[in-house]
């Protein structure tokens, strides 16, 4: 249902900027796919990952060929969806109306939203976002017939940090905490797991 | 751009994606893992005989654990390190006077200026009649022996531990379990540790009764004459079953409360206690304080004696051999609680703090006197002077003169207070 929702917001935010646009504002909307390398399992095997990832850039030109803004999207890595939002740079190199050249970069933090967080009696766990870093390189092919919608692709490196949480609570009838900073007041054993994914996201999509 | 191009840029795309994925960066996860264990230390007890016990300026209360009320001082034990012994003379002020270093101690209790205390196996015995000049003036040897390895002059120990791996679970499906396991073992040992709160509280473990001193750990009780305060001896064990939590004497009897029931003993021979009966429930873990004609058990859930019953059970014992439930009445998450005349305090943990008038035990739903939301309480001691109140804000203490109305008087900060969930 949240994933229906959340396509829906960039259906519409891709709609509104159709008919919204001006001049200055800048929107490019891309659908891919990231691929990674899963970490080895126990037999020293490693799996490739394969993911789906929806980006949509909002911005401003700043000045004839660069554009800064925010970034919104959903990139699922493996089973933990991740809805990035960050700050983004674009900048164009070559003639305008003719295929140009996209470099770009990212940063910001992804959010495991979807994933519930659990509370029981006995435990409770979480995901918490992460630093995302994304430089990107990309083409744009204006389209021949209309004059604003270009078509891009690109392929980018997005560096996602995510973080797993699972604590069990205290079930001493009278818990003391103890002096120390590594275990929470509360929680008889804390299990913290960082991830860090490294990915290549090749993409396609406009540019309005 | 001609078609020719674009066919070109995808393939050199394709080609840097097949290149970038087989060489690229493998994700990378790493999970730490902290908990608490007890970590086993051994001991040899000839070291810690051989070490002098020294009365150390007053420090600062860590993480209290029991707490002992002797005419105007409160001595207050720091788990497993020592005694701390305080002026309570105004109960608004109390003073920090000084600390007695006492490597395993979890007890203590005092009889005529003579304070015992548990040192591992053995039974100290100090002189505290001048406050600036403790002295040591007996060691019973050998007396907790269940801390004995039994081949060895060695005692296991264990210390409470904060432990933190890396992928030590990495995979593992019954983390949970090791967890729980762990905590287990430690709410255990910990339990008896720093759960109770002296005499007068109705946690203890340490109890004073008609020239004995009664001292009950899981399973067993000890008995010590001490009609000489100076000159404790051990008399004998009485074996009690397991899960035995509090002790609690009234008029030549001992009640003892176990995860279980509660144990009545007939101590009209001190040195050879009887048992009378046993009022068994459900598993829960219950304090228990006694009037003439009734005992006030408390059961409460959320704890390792897991049952989902959070209770004021009213226990008759005008008969001790027949011990009946005469009613019960819901609480929230009765923890301690303390009986001053018909004044009846209970600790509810993270909810407060309850007083109720117990004249007619069975409208006590009918007259709760106060409902101190604020004043959260894990254990209550009704002192001469002040009613001592044990909870995540320190040791508290209240004028309760007026038994409707409590007056907050003073707290005594501590750096590890206790949380309550």
């Amino acid at each position: 249902m949240k994933v229906q929702l959340l396509v829906l917001v960039i259906f519409f935010s891709f709609v509104q900027s159709v008919f919204g646009q001006g001049k200055a504002y800048y929107n490019q909307t891309e659908f891919g796919v990231l691929f990674g390398k899963k970490t080895d399992s126990w037999d020293g095997q490693s799996e490739n990952r394969v993911d789906l990832s929806i980006l949509t850039f909002h911005g401003a030109k700043i000045s004839k060929n660069q554009v800064i803004g925010i970034s919104v999207g959903l990139d699922q890595y493996d089973w933990i969806s991740v809805f990035p939002i960050a700050f983004g740079w674009r900048g164009f190199l070559g003639k305008a109306n003719k295929p140009q050249l996209i470099g770009g970069f990212d940063m910001g933090g992804g959010f495991a939203l979807l994933e519930k967080k659990e509370k029981t009696e006995w435990y409770e766990s979480r995901y918490q976002g992460g630093l995302l870093l994304s430089p990107s390189i990309g083409m744009k092919f204006p389209s021949k017939k209309g004059k604003k919608t270009s078509l891009t692709m690109s392929l980018a490196y997005k560096r996602q940090e995510l973080g797993f949480f699972q604590g069990f609570f205290e079930f001493n009838p009278t818990p003391r905490p103890f002096t120390s900073t590594s275990l929470p007041p509360g929680y008889s054993s804390i299990t913290e797991t960082s991830y860090l994914f490294h990915s290549l996201v090749a993409r396609i999509g406009f540019i309005f | 751009m001609n078609m020719k191009n674009i066919k070109q840029l995808i393939s050199l795309l394709l080609l840097m994606i097949g290149a970038v994925s087989l060489t690229s960066c493998q994700d990378e996860v790493m999970t730490t893992h902290t908990y608490r264990a007890m970590v086993p230390i051994f001991l040899e007890m000839s070291d810690i005989r051989a070490k002098t016990i020294t009365v150390a300026p007053p420090q600062e209360l860590d993480n209290p654990g029991k707490i002992y009320l002797y005419g105007d001082y409160l001595l207050i034990n720091e788990p497993t390190k020592g005694i701390h012994i305080l002026d309570n003379t105004n109960p608004a002020n109390p003073v920090n006077k000084n600390f007695i270093p006492i490597e395993g101690n979890v007890d203590l209790a005092v009889n005529s200026n003579i304070l015992y205390a548990d040192n591992y196996v053995d039974l100290l015995a100090f002189d505290i009649s001048n406050i600036n000049n403790i002295t040591l003036v007996k060691r019973v040897e050998d007396v907790f022996t269940h801390m004995y390895r039994h081949d060895t002059g060695q005692i296991i120990t264990f210390r409470d531990s904060v432990i933190t791996t890396d992928n030590a679970f990495r995979g593992c499906a019954n983390c949970e379990f090791f967890t729980m396991n762990g905590s287990v073992g430690f709410a255990a040992n910990f339990s008896a540790a720093a759960q109770s709160y002296g005499t007068g509280g109705s946690m203890a473990r340490f109890t004073l009764s008609s020239g004995h001193l009664y001292a009950v750990d899981e399973s067993t009780m000890r008995v010590f004459d001490v009609r000489d305060a100076k000159d404790p001896k051990f008399v004998k064990p009485i074996d009690l079953g397991w899960g035995i939590e509090t002790i609690f004497p009234f008029q030549n009897k001992l009640f003892i409360g176990s995860n279980r029931g509660m144990h009545i003993y007939d101590a009209s021979t001190p040195g050879s206690p009887t048992r009378m009966a046993v009022y068994e429930h459900l598993v829960a873990c219950d304090p228990v304080v006694v009037n003439e004609d009734f005992a006030f058990v408390t059961l409460r859930s959320g704890n390792l004696c897991v049952n989902n019953i959070n209770q004021l059970q009213v226990v008759n014992i005008e008969d001790p051999y027949k011990p009946y439930l005469m009613k019960s009445y819901p609480m929230l998450n009765p923890h301690g609680l303390g009986l001053s005349e018909d004044n009846l305090y209970i600790a509810e943990g993270k909810h407060g703090l309850k007083s109720f008038k117990v004249s007619d035990v069975m409208t006590i739903d009918q007259n709760q006197m106060e409902f101190l939301e604020s004043m959260k309480s894990v254990d209550i001691i009704p002192g001469p002077k002040s009613l001592i109140v044990i909870g995540p804000d320190g040791v508290c203490q209240f004028d309760y003169s007026t038994p409707s109305k409590l007056v907050k008087l003073s707290c005594i900060d501590v750096k590890n207070p206790v949380t309550v969930q």
